[in-house]
């Protein structure tokens, strides 16, 4: 029997299924995921929201759980959600700005 | 970048999940923390837009409300219908969302707020019945139903506001827009008991009635739109206040107007000009903020709610000016300057605080829905965005109808001409019959919700 280790490449494709539904950009592309630590079958995502109290926080955040739960390899995940450092546009990537006409 | 996050501001999320995801655990659930249940806000806000369409029928096929004089029987309940049935509905629904989402905290008592709309269904339903058949003794009576459910609504959000970690100048400008909505029910069952018992007052009936107006009107709606202005527009323009103290000081002189102007109103005296130039600069203080706070803004297309929302607060200027004028010592009582007080409370009312209502609900209503229907598939399936729920052609078609309409009524109630005022409000009508399609659109995702699978990608790579 083999074990599956999930890489992050992986981890942030799975990520760029989860979308912010205000600004219909993946959180990928927005630029709200900070870093992603791998240890085992367990993912821990840093990851920040557009704004502070954001009434989409939790759906965000549990969507994420449930995208890289749906990975092979995945056993556990934990979301951090920070403020500091706070989101802005210049953490987003081309297709994000082209996406959503942020800049 | 790891070291950049300072810890303390780590809110580490309440749980971790194992598989499977699809079968939601009661750690999940313990996830959302904030938002009451949606069915809450709903029922204020569909009992809300039933009111405007039927208010808005009601003008149509009484333009003589509008293009007569304002203090009768059916002018008031009109008034109240709108007041009550409309505004107040929606916003006491909206509030019972944002308050602990915008705050960060829970809502005090989401079974208080079950009784309050039942009080408040009943309370408006019945005032307004008996407005029209001009039966002060139960105007009282339905008016003290219709306070029952106030005071829940004030205990049941100032609990909420009490337990919030930090206060700012949202959470001040919300505290003391419930302070003056405890007031105005307080003057409106006064203004009743009065009408049943007058030895007990030696007001001036309509500067009472004024009086009250402007307490509702003024101290409840305005300062209510200002300060969740002040979460709200950075929040969907993504940008940030721009200036805390300037906030803060627009709501006290709109606080401190709002009592001069009470008092002033009320005894009839010429000093209400130097309050209404309080409130002016207060709303002015408001505007600059505003202004700022667009020009910092991350994302620069405007969608038509934030239009909406926008024009509302551009709509203040002509109100300002108006409040201005009627406020001027010994103006006399001509028809135009009678009929201007009309069009002045048609404005604040219809123009100002409708449009900035609509605006809203067009962020609200849509985030509630998909909340209800989508947000527990996001990361499973592909979930439209809060843009795919509503029509933009119909946003845009319902905005300019009902800007015509605005001023088409307003001009034609400032010359009194009943037939104008009744092809003005036809126009408000499809103005308004057009927003109530487009919310229906939203709403119709709660009964059939449009999801679609995602296009899996290869999982892990393998290894040894």
């Amino acid at each position: 029997m083999t074990a599956t280790i999930v890489d992050e490449a992986t981890i942030r494709q799975a990520l760029s299924q989860v979308v912010d539904p205000e600004i219909d950009c993946n959180i990928v592309d927005l630029g709200l995921v900070y870093n992603i630590a791998i240890e085992g079958t367990k993912v821990t995502v840093t990851m920040t929201l557009t704004t502070p109290g954001c009434p989409m926080h939790e759906s965000i955040a549990g969507g994420v759980k449930c995208a890289l739960l749906n990975l092979e390899g995945v056993e556990d995940v934990e979301v951090n959600v920070v403020w500091d450092p706070p989101w802005s546009p210049a953490h987003m990537n081309d297709d994000g700005r082209k996406r959503t006409g942020i800049y | 970048m790891m070291e950049a996050l300072s810890r303390p501001s780590v809110m580490r999320e309440a749980t971790r999940l194992n598989k499977p995801c699809h079968m939601p655990t009661k750690r999940a659930a313990a996830v959302d923390v904030h938002a009451p249940s949606v069915a809450l806000p709903l029922r204020f806000i569909l009992t809300g837009l039933m009111a405007l369409l039927a208010g808005s029928v009601w003008l149509v096929a009484r333009p003589i409300v509008l293009s007569g004089y304002h203090y009768g029987p059916e002018v008031l309940a009109a008034t109240h219908l709108f007041v009550l049935g409309w505004i107040c509905s929606v916003i006491m629904g909206a509030m019972y969302q944002l308050v602990p989402v915008a705050l960060e905290t829970r809502l005090h008592s989401e079974r208080l707020a079950r009784w309050h709309f039942g009080l408040h269904l009943v309370g408006f339903a019945g005032m307004v019945a008996m407005f029209l058949a001009w039966d002060m003794k139960q105007i009282g009576h339905f008016g003290s139903v219709l306070a029952g459910g106030v005071g829940l609504f004030v205990y049941n959000l100032g609990r909420t506001l009490a337990r919030i970690p930090r206060w700012n100048v949202v959470a001040y400008g919300i505290a003391s827009a419930l302070s003056w909505l405890a007031a105005t029910v307080l003057a409106g069952l006064f203004l009743a008991s009065a009408k049943c018992w007058p030895h007990i007052t030696f007001f001036q009936p309509i500067a009472a009635m004024h009086a009250h107006a402007h307490l509702g009107g003024l101290g409840f709606f305005m300062i209510m739109i200002v300060a969740v202005s002040y979460k709200l527009v950075p929040m969907f323009t993504l940008s940030e206040l721009q200036n805390t103290r300037r906030a803060g000081w627009s709501l006290a002189l709109l606080n401190a107007g709002l009592a001069g102007t009470f008092i002033t109103v009320l005894f009839s005296s010429p000093w209400k000009l130097a309050f209404a130039f309080v409130v002016v600069s207060g709303l002015a203080l408001h505007g600059i903020e505003l202004v700022a706070i667009l020009r910092a803004r991350k994302r620069r297309n405007r969608d038509w709610g934030m239009r909406y929302f926008l024009t509302a607060l551009a709509l203040l200027a002509p109100v300002s000016g108006l409040g201005i004028v009627l406020a001027w010592p010994r103006l006399p009582a001509t028809a135009l300057t009678i009929q201007l007080e009309s069009v002045y409370g048609f404005l604040a009312l219809i123009g100002v605080v409708t449009f900035a209502i609509i605006g809203m609900l067009y962020k609200v209503v849509p985030f509630l829905v998909w909340y209800s229907s989508y947000s527990k598939a996001i990361g499973k399936k592909k979930v439209p965005s809060l843009a795919d729920l509503y029509s933009p052609t119909l946003q845009a078609a319902g905005y300019w109808l009902f800007l015509a309409g605005l001023a088409l009524t307003s001009g034609a109630t400032a010359l009194g001409h009943t037939n104008c005022v009744r092809a003005g409000c036809f126009v408000l009508l499809a103005g308004v019959a057009v927003f109530v399609v487009n919310i229906g659109k939203v709403l119709s995702h709660l009964v059939r919700p449009r999801l679609e699978s995602l296009v899996l990608k290869p999982a892990a790579q393998g290894a040894a």
